[in-house]
Parts: C-alpha cells; structure tokens; sequence
C-alpha cells in the first residue's frame, strides 16, 4: 500500500519525478501540476484531475485511471502497460509516441487528441471516440472492439 | 464540496450527490436507477439529502425518481412538471436560483438533446446532464435542434471560468477549458 492522497488539492504543484507507486489518489486533483517522469505504477487514480498537466515520461504502468481526467495534459512518452483507462477523459491530450499498450480503454474519450507515433497495441477500445484524434503512426496491432474514429487521422497506422 | 459519483444501470447513466459541507445538505442530480450505494453515501457522508435536481426527461435519468424522492423525503425540482410521469415539487427554468445549504446554484438552458434541458451550476462546478459530455454532445433529433444545443452550450457554459469542472450525464467528467479548447464539435 502507498501514501494516501485521497480528495487533495496539489493543483499547480511542481512535483516532478515524485513516486506515487501503489499511492490512492482517489479524486485528487493535480490540474496543472509538473509531473515529468512522475512515477503512478500500480496507483489508484479513480476520477483524478490531471488535465493541463506535464506528465511527459511518466509512469502509470498497471495503474486505476478509471474516470479520471488528463483531458489537455501532455503524456508524451509516458507509459501506460497494463494500465486501467476505462472512461477516461483524454480530450485534447498530448500523447506523442506514449505506450498503451494492452491498455483498457472502454468508453475512453480521446477526441481531438494527439496520439502520433503511440503504441496501442493489444488494447481494448470498445466504445472509446477518437473523433477528430491525430493517430498518424501510431500501432494498432490486435486493438479489440469497435471505436469511433470519425475525422481521425490515420495516416502511416499499423493494423 | 462534498461529491459522490454513481454510474449506474446498463447504459452507464451517471448521477452525483453534491453537499454542502458547512450544513451538510446535499442534493442529487439525477435518478437514473436506485441503488443502494446512493443512500449509503448520504449516510456515510453524514448528508441531509434534501433536494432532487432533474436535468432532462429521459428515462434513464428518472426512472428511480420515484423510489429516490420517497426514501429522502427530497424536494424535486426539474425544467418540466411531470418528468418520468412523476408530479415534481417546483418547475425551474433559465436564471433560476437553487440553493442547497450554503450553496447558492443557477439553473441554465442546455436544451437541443431534449426540448427542455437544464444544467445547474454551482461556483466551481456544473452539472450538465446530456447536453455537453467530454469530448462530445448529446444526441439531437433535428439539425435545428442540434445547432440550439451548441448554441447554448457556447452562450450559457463556455463563458464559465475555464477551470470549472463538468460532471456529465454519460462517461468521464472533464473541464469547461478542456471542452472549450479541444471538444472536437466546437474546435
């Protein structure tokens, strides 16, 4: 079990390459915070705010996103493996070449999202809306389920 | 504030409970489907649940109206007089106060997904039933009544601070700034 950040306000914070490994962030919120190479492996981020946030290289492997907002945040390079992201709010999210792979992303809303040169391999995207996302180069080898891909760019894909 | 959130029956309709935390009144927007984690949340929160807020007349919205608005002995309030066939306590429209212990909310017109849609706003946060969601908006019938529903979104909800948090009928919250900036229906 990590530290409990459970329903606190950190937003803004400079918090760069803090571990929050196994930590309970339960609607915390952390809109706006410097989170580079930040490291949330196995944390539970249930409805956590982490829009407009730097969290470029960070480490979410195995981790809850379930409901959580990162809609606007820059998770470029960060590394998702594992991860829960079911009704996740990625609208607008930067995500340059982030791992996503085997990633759950039921009902996710990635729309308008910048996913270039991502890996999503293996993940599960039933339901998720990608309306309007730039996926160009990004890995779809073995998705499962059917998204929304209205007005995406799909240019360079792998499938 | 104190919120809970619900995601409830099978089409994951969502429905929150906001209180007060200086007296402890809260009130509950949407009823969806009864469940017993809405009555356990009152009680474990130590909430008075007072008021129902009803924020369109879709069934999966008010089918639990009834059930909810018996057990809590709660004020329903709603844009429409009988949503779900349920006779509410007060018919609200655009401009209209509600307040909910020391809060102070505002109810606005989101319609288009359904002729008379509500949001209610608080200081901080927004409730927005099916009108805005993250990322997207609600269904409409007609093109005139899908243009209304962004017109009102963008007169009623994108001039709110952008930092205000939206919890919406169906899926993940999100942000006015988020929607604002990056919403792939208005950007």
């Amino acid at each position: 079990m990590g530290d409990s950040y459970e329903g606190q306000d950190l937003r803004g914070q400079d918090l760069s390459g803090k571990n929050f490994s196994g930590a309970n962030l339960t609607q915390a919120r952390l809109s706006g915070a410097q989170l580079p190479g930040a490291n949330f492996s196995g944390a539970n981020l249930y409805q956590c705010y982490l829009d407009n946030a730097d969290l470029k290289g960070a480490n979410f492997s195995g981790a809850n996103l379930e409901f959580a907002v990162l809609g606007a945040s820059d998770v470029s390079d960060a590394n998702f493996s594992g991860a829960n992201m079911k009704r996740c709010n990625l609208v607008g999210t930067k995500g340059h070449n982030a791992n996503l792979s085997g990633v759950d992303l039921y009902y996710s809303r990635p729309g308008n999202a910048d996913f270039q040169g991502a890996n999503l391999t293996g993940a599960n995207i039933e339901r998720a809306i990608f309306r309007r996302a730039n996926l160009a180069n990004a890995k779809l080898t073995g998705t499962t389920g059917n998204a929304n891909f209205d007005n995406a760019n799909l240019e360079g894909v792998t499938q | 504030m104190i919120l809970g959130h619900f995601r409830l029956n099978p089409i994951e309709v969502n429905a929150f409970i906001f209180g007060c935390p200086e007296t402890k009144e809260a009130v509950l927007v949407d009823a969806g489907e009864w469940d017993q984690r809405l009555p356990q949340f009152v009680e474990d929160s130590g909430l008075s649940l007072t008021t129902i807020f009803i924020t369109h007349d879709h069934g999966d919205h008010v089918e639990a109206l009834p059930e909810a608005a018996k057990h809590f002995g709660a004020t329903v309030i709603s844009g429409t007089e009988r949503p779900g066939g349920y006779q509410v306590d007060r018919v609200v429209g655009h401009g209209d106060e509600i307040t909910v212990g020391n809060m102070s909310g505002r109810v606005v017109d989101t319609a288009g997904h359904t002729l008379v849609g509500l949001s209610l706003i608080f200081p901080g946060t927004v409730f927005s039933g099916d009108a805005l969601f993250a990322g997207s908006v609600g269904g409409t019938s007609t093109p005139e009544n899908y243009e209304r529903q962004l017109d009102n979104i963008r007169k009623n909800l994108f001039t709110l601070p952008g930092d205000y948090e939206v919890h919406v009928g169906h899926g993940p919250s999100t942000t006015i700034g988020i929607e604002r900036d990056h919403n792939p229906f208005f950007v």
